[in-house]
């Protein structure tokens, strides 16, 4: 992803590509279960914040943070601590 | 015999897309068909990233729904063009035929529909959301299963209805494809359809009712897609049935 | 990037006539102002908003919407910068300085040397207290005469213009003084701790 990056999308399915650079099999379709309240969502199903910065997936359920992902010049980031698992 | 969906192992490799043809769809939509020479198939609602590069070594990327069905050729993409946007313009009002630019998926197997899935299927479109379901669309009618169907449209005149030709001669033909459109902003004269954003009422009147198990797939701007998603979750649809795509800028500039 | 197949006739159209004096490398200067958030926009009634300045555990200090009000106002124009590259020009704010929070609550110097500013909906981010001491650093209530709109902060947000915009924090509720520096939101997931927009430190490692 490139520094420039604005996607269209708002979506989890938005964080697909953003996501996909570090997963094999298609992430959007990874079932992902929230620590805070239990609910089980598609990651595609997550509403996605913050876009232009990195990407910010929060729960449908309870909004609780599942997922946040940066990508910079240095690397990349993924902190998945509001996440119980994901599931493929 | 119709093969269960296996949605092809994400590429991201960047690929060069050479532009084959533009077709003008409305007075701020083109779609460009490309040429992708290693590509390997998508399913319909899949989208792909695209990168632009200019001399100066500044790139910009986007993502865009994948509009044509797997059974063609080549992919178009359907670009609507936004006054502030930094690569919409240059799309809709620069790019030609022959030229180039990267290209890298398909991204994105959640959002996705194929013949092989049993069932009605209820389609929400706003503006240039109607994309990944027109994927959706000329995929059922080149399979020809004739699957329940719904497309309901909303557009701010008749003049902004993307593919709208195409989509009313397809529901023409079909009986078991209802096209619905509504046009929010400006009407042609004795219209006698619906003049107003999509609704609660509007749904009941013409959704499938939840015991029959529709598969919902909506797409567009924000506000259209929460709407009719909570409209539909208060007429009994579980939540699990439906798929949005929220179509939007997010904190950059427009695109 | 390197190899990439040019676009033929695309430019950003970022390369506007700005002022190179008053932007900082790599930004453009936009007259819109786009939104970005982590997370949803908290819907934040004033007669509930407090703002209250921690140290260790305890409280130094609170304000209600009304005690805040009537505390010394400040009117401030000036320029900001996102890290995603858009700058904006000639913007007015007025609010409080934090000069003037530390003298509401007895202090005539801040207590620590480090502050984790925390907004409402959870977002942190953190700040050496000499880049909020003289006049630096501000909690907003007014954007160009008006209320801040929700999406933009208000009705309060931190406002620290000679950072990166991420550091200027929506929805600011707390000031924790901290002995120690701890990374906020942001900083804490690859972007840069301090963000100096004219030594370009967006990202960590810059």
């Amino acid at each position: 992803m490139t520094e420039n990056n604005s996607v269209l999308f708002l979506d989890g399915n938005a964080a697909a590509s953003l996501l996909q650079e570090i997963f094999v099999p298609d992430i959007s379709i990874a079932e992902i279960r929230c620590v805070a309240c239990g609910f089980a969502s598609s990651v595609g199903s997550l509403r996605l914040y913050a876009a232009s910065m990195g990407a910010v997936l929060r729960c449908t359920h309870c909004d609780g943070i599942l997922i946040r992902a940066v990508h910079t010049r240095h690397g990349r980031w993924l902190e998945m601590t509001g996440a119980r698992h994901l599931r493929f | 015999m119709i093969e269960p969906a296996i949605a092809p192992q994400p590429r991201l490799e960047w690929q060069l897309a050479e532009v084959r043809a533009i077709v003008v769809e409305t007075p701020r939509v083109k779609s460009l068909l490309l040429q992708v020479p290693a590509w390997q198939g998508h399913l319909p609602g899949q989208h792909v990233d695209i990168r632009l590069t200019a001399e100066d070594g500044y790139q910009a990327q986007r993502s865009y729904s994948i509009a044509s069905p797997p059974e063609d050729a080549l992919l178009t993409l359907t670009v609507e063009r936004l006054d502030n946007g930094e690569v919409s313009p240059y799309l809709v009002d620069d790019v030609r035929v022959g030229d180039q630019f990267e290209l890298r998926g398909p991204i994105g197997g959640y959002f996705v529909w194929t013949v092989a899935t049993r069932g009605p299927l209820c389609l929400i479109a706003g503006g240039s959301g109607i994309a990944p379901l027109a994927a959706m669309l000329r995929h059922r009618a080149r399979r020809k299963v004739r699957a329940p169907t719904l497309l309901m449209y909303s557009s701010r005149s008749l003049e902004e209805v993307i593919y709208g030709e195409e989509l009313d001669a397809m529901s023409r033909g079909d009986s078991d494809l209802r096209l619905v459109n509504t046009l929010t902003r400006e009407q042609p004269e004795g219209w006698t359809g619906y003049r107003r954003r999509i609704d609660k009422a509007m749904l009941a009147e013409v959704g499938f009712p939840p015991e029959q198990h529709p598969k919902i797939f909506i797409c567009g701007p924000t506000p259209l897609v929460e709407d009719a998603s909570r409209f539909l979750v208060e007429l009994g649809h579980p939540f699990p049935t439906i798929k949005t795509e929220r179509f939007g800028p997010t904190g950059g500039l427009a695109s | 990037m390197a190899g990439s197949p040019i676009s033929r006739g695309f430019r950003s159209r970022r390369q506007e006539q700005t002022p190179r004096n008053r932007v900082p490398p790599g930004q453009y200067v936009t007259t819109d102002f786009p939104v970005l958030s982590a997370g949803p926009t908290p819907q934040i009634k004033v007669e509930d908003w407090t703002l209250a300045l921690q140290l260790a555990g305890s409280l130094l200090g609170k304000w209600s919407w009304a005690e805040f009000e009537a505390l010394p106002q400040t009117t401030i124009k000036t320029d900001i910068h996102c890290v995603t590259k858009w700058s904006k020009l000639d913007t007015t704010w007025r609010g409080v300085t934090f000069d003037d929070l530390l003298k509401g609550v007895g202090l005539a110097e801040p207590p620590t040397p480090y502050v984790m500013a925390h907004s409402d909906g959870g977002y942190t981010t953190n700040l050496p207290v000499a880049d909020l001491i003289n006049g630096r650093g501000m909690i907003v209530t007014r954007y160009e005469g008006l209320p801040i709109p929700p999406v933009h902060g208000g009705p309060a947000r931190l406002f620290v213009p000679h950072l990166y915009f991420w550091k200027s924090g929506k929805w600011v509720r707390r000031l924790r003084f901290m002995e120690k520096d701890e990374r906020g939101f942001w900083e804490s997931l690859g972007y840069h701790n301090y963000g100096d927009p004219w030594k370009e430190q967006r990202y960590d490692g810059d």
